[in-house]
């Protein structure tokens, strides 16, 4: 694999965290607007908007006095937790919910919902059951296969499994992940 | 593999966070610790002295305020643009040249230049997408990936339908491509879903 098909394929499977840094930067330029506004009246000597910027020093500096300690203690809480999404979103790898699909010319990425359609659908065959009754989850190391038979009829847990992980050997995902099949114990009627 | 700047992200995301939570730290410690509260009036209180001190010094002429406002004023405009163009530099790197060469002496002798626009790849990738039955939709784009043309398709196949056998095709059509055009670009190829799959049947017969 080629250097830069090795950088898009790291791309494409982690999170850009564009949302949140958009976010992050309107809230930010909203607040610097704003501070713009009042230091630009002081400046021209007119009367202030909502705050003066001289009297919002003086009342921060004061601090405990002038509000609630519940108040404050809330707002610090909040503002913790903020502080923490917003690290954590700049320090976890976000890892998307993708697998590579190894490929000589073209890279290739496969978003887990489409695998997980596959799967289902090699697995309803194998079983000879429904769609209804087929519910396949996708994560990057393990793929869980659940299966509800219909009343009365035996199904061959084995054979499921074997289908599943042929058409999982076929797909040549990177990581490769492994297949769980779980037979419900009640069955439906009526199907 | 669009421009978005994600080290920058990240950093800022760092920044802001770290920020937030020594605020946040610093309200809770106020309400809670009486010691801290009172060192902090303590030390807030002769800064403020000092600022009060400094602003009257510089104070620009009868009627009008310091000159100080002037430059947090500034300072505040720096951070808008700042943050403007971080918002402008999320996804950008659309490219429309997918081939560009000048011809010279050593090479064939022909004056001249040769420019492929990526709309060449674009609509013979999407042209022959499209007509097939088992995807609902096909977006081909590109994009230049540190200063060298990259094509991006993105598909969305029909609920059950095999992903690799859509990465081969796509594959075989991109090869197609290369022999076609005489130049290998990087291509992405992205298999999807989105809500339009999710509301629409599931491919039966392929």
């Amino acid at each position: 694999m080629s250097e830069p098909t090795a950088r898009i394929l790291k791309r494409e499977t982690h999170s850009s965290r564009a949302p949140l840094s958009v976010i992050a930067a309107i809230v930010m330029s909203l607040l610097a607007v704003y501070g713009l506004l009042e230091t630009m009246l002081r400046a021209l000597g007119q009367p202030p908007w909502l705050i003066d910027p001289p009297d919002a020093v003086r009342r921060i500096s004061e601090l405990p006095a002038g509000t609630t300690p519940v108040l404050l203690g809330v707002a610090g809480v909040l503002f913790l937790l903020l502080g923490v999404i917003l690290l954590a979103n700049g320090l976890l790898p976000g890892r998307r919910a993708r697998h590579v699909i190894t490929d000589n010319r073209v890279a290739v990425v496969v978003d887990d919902e489409v695998i997980a359609a596959a799967l289902a659908r090699r697995a309803r065959l194998a079983a000879g059951v429904t769609r209804e009754q087929v519910m396949v989850v996708v994560s990057a190391r393990t793929v869980q296969v659940n299966v509800r038979p219909t009343s009365g009829i035996w199904l061959d847990e084995s054979q499921i499994q074997a289908a599943v992980e042929a058409e999982l050997a076929a797909m040549a995902l990177d990581p490769t992940p492994t297949v769980k099949v779980n037979l419900a114990n009640t069955g439906v009627i009526g199907v | 593999m669009n421009g978005t700047p994600r080290g920058f992200n990240r950093f800022m995301l760092v920044l802001l966070g770290l920020v937030l939570m020594v605020l946040g730290a610093a309200l809770v410690a106020l309400a809670a610790v009486p010691p801290f509260a009172r060192w902090w009036q303590d030390w807030a209180g002769r800064q403020v002295l000092q600022l009060g001190g400094l602003a009257a010094q510089t104070r620009m002429g009868s009627g009008a305020g310091s000159w100080i406002w002037l430059i947090v004023a500034a300072a505040l405009l720096v951070v808008v643009i700042v943050m403007v163009s971080w918002i402008a530099n999320q996804g950008k790197g659309r490219t429309n040249v997918l081939f560009d060469r000048t011809g010279s002496a050593d090479d064939d002798g022909a004056a001249g230049r040769v420019v492929l626009s990526c709309a060449v790849a674009e609509q013979a990738l999407k042209s022959a997408l499209v007509e097939r039955s088992d995807l609902l939709s096909a977006s081909v784009t590109s994009y230049d990936f540190r200063g060298e043309p990259c094509v991006r398709v993105r598909v969305l196949p029909r609920q059950g339908v095999a992903p690799h056998q859509v990465a081969g095709d796509v594959g075989a059509l991109v090869e197609a491509m290369d022999a076609l055009l005489g130049v290998e670009v990087p291509v992405l190829v992205s298999i999807g879903s989105g809500a339009r799959v999710r509301f629409t049947k599931a491919e039966r017969v392929r």
